[in-house]
């Protein structure tokens, strides 16, 4: 089954040990390469009674799954120093956060502004959309193709885009292979 | 015949020498990858002890037979000390599935009296086999992805 998430409904999972089955830390952000559509890590904060930013870093190769309750990761040392995370987790860039971006078709249409992601949870987390707030007021959800042009204020979608904006996550999730297929006919 | 978490909490411990009471079972310390009972935390608070499965003589309906108050000990380390403290014990822990989606609360552990082996988990009004646990800990009990809660 697919399950469809936005960031904002990861952030505050508790990160959860599959073989301790003890809370380790919780998500405090997601870490998403806009171009490659990836999400690439988590920031974490502290658990429980002294909760707060944690130091740590976990790297999305090191998720054993995101669902619904919590993301699973094998044991403790999936927590990483962000020295020892490859760059784009210890360091990401942060002229690239697309929250805020108005989304533009390639026609010069403006499809409105985004707020948040939306992730193909599961085994890994591929960023297939973004929740939109719409011009005209009121939110939606646009398919993402795999690649896309980022400039840190505007991103640019096809135009077929506009047919494929949806009201909730399950409208996006069933959109987003008829999207994609619609892209690799043009 | 199987027994339960449920039903053993609070069933009086024996020395088998002296035939003392030696306090009552409060909390089970599974061995999740043994799929066991690894000890049986006797009292609670600063008197909770441990009891290894080993030194059970028998798991009996009525008293938990041990052979004198020497077999019970300490806890030793963290994982038994979080397991006198109540903090490990399944029954009323959330469970979730490797994939990260939560089957349910647990209301019952069965287990056979005679071997310490623990047979099913019952989670609402489900029942699943025991084989299918990764983890146990203070925060949930993780089953494998065959568990998966359907939507």
């Amino acid at each position: 089954m697919k399950l469809l998430m936005t960031a904002s409904q990861i952030n505050g999972l508790p990160v959860v040990t599959v073989h301790g089955g003890d809370d380790v830390a919780e998500v405090r952000d997601v870490i998403y390469n806009p171009e490659a559509g990836r999400l690439v890590g988590l920031t974490l904060n502290k658990r429980g009674f002294f909760s707060g930013r944690s130091r740590e870093v976990l790297p999305a190769e090191a998720i054993h799954a995101i669902g619904r309750d919590a993301v699973m990761i094998a044991d403790e040392s999936s927590l990483v120093a962000p020295a020892d995370a490859p760059d784009d987790v210890g360091h990401p860039a942060t002229d690239r956060n697309v929250i805020g971006n108005d989304v533009l078709t390639e026609g010069g249409t403006s499809l409105g502004v985004v707020r948040d992601l939306a992730l193909l949870v599961g085994s890994a987390g591929e960023v297939v959309g973004y929740q939109i707030e719409k011009p005209a007021g009121g939110h939606g959800y646009i398919p993402l193709p795999a690649q896309l042009a980022v400039s840190g204020a505007a991103l640019v979608v096809p135009d077929v885009t506009q047919e494929f904006i949806r009201d909730d996550l399950v409208g996006l999730g069933a959109a987003v292979d008829d999207f994609r297929a619609r892209l690799g006919m043009q | 015949m199987s027994d339960s978490f449920r039903s053993a909490t609070g069933r009086k411990v024996v020395s088998r020498a002296s035939a003392a009471d030696l306090g009552m079972v409060s909390y089970f310390l599974v061995d999740v990858g043994q799929r066991r009972i690894a000890s049986v935390v006797v009292g609670r608070g600063k008197k909770a002890r441990l009891v290894d499965w080993a030194q059970v003589s028998g798991f009996g309906p009525d008293a938990v037979m041990v052979s004198d108050e020497g077999a019970l000990r300490p806890a030793a380390g963290d994982r038994e000390q979080a397991a006198a403290d109540g903090k490990l014990d399944m029954l009323g822990k959330r469970t979730l599935t490797e994939r990260g989606n939560k089957v349910g609360t647990i209301g019952d552990v069965t287990f056979d009296p005679a071997t310490g082996v623990v047979e099913m988990l019952q989670i609402s009004d489900r029942t699943i086999p025991a084989d299918t646990m990764l983890g146990s800990g203070t925060y949930a009990v993780v089953v494998d992805a065959s568990q998966e809660p359907v939507p």
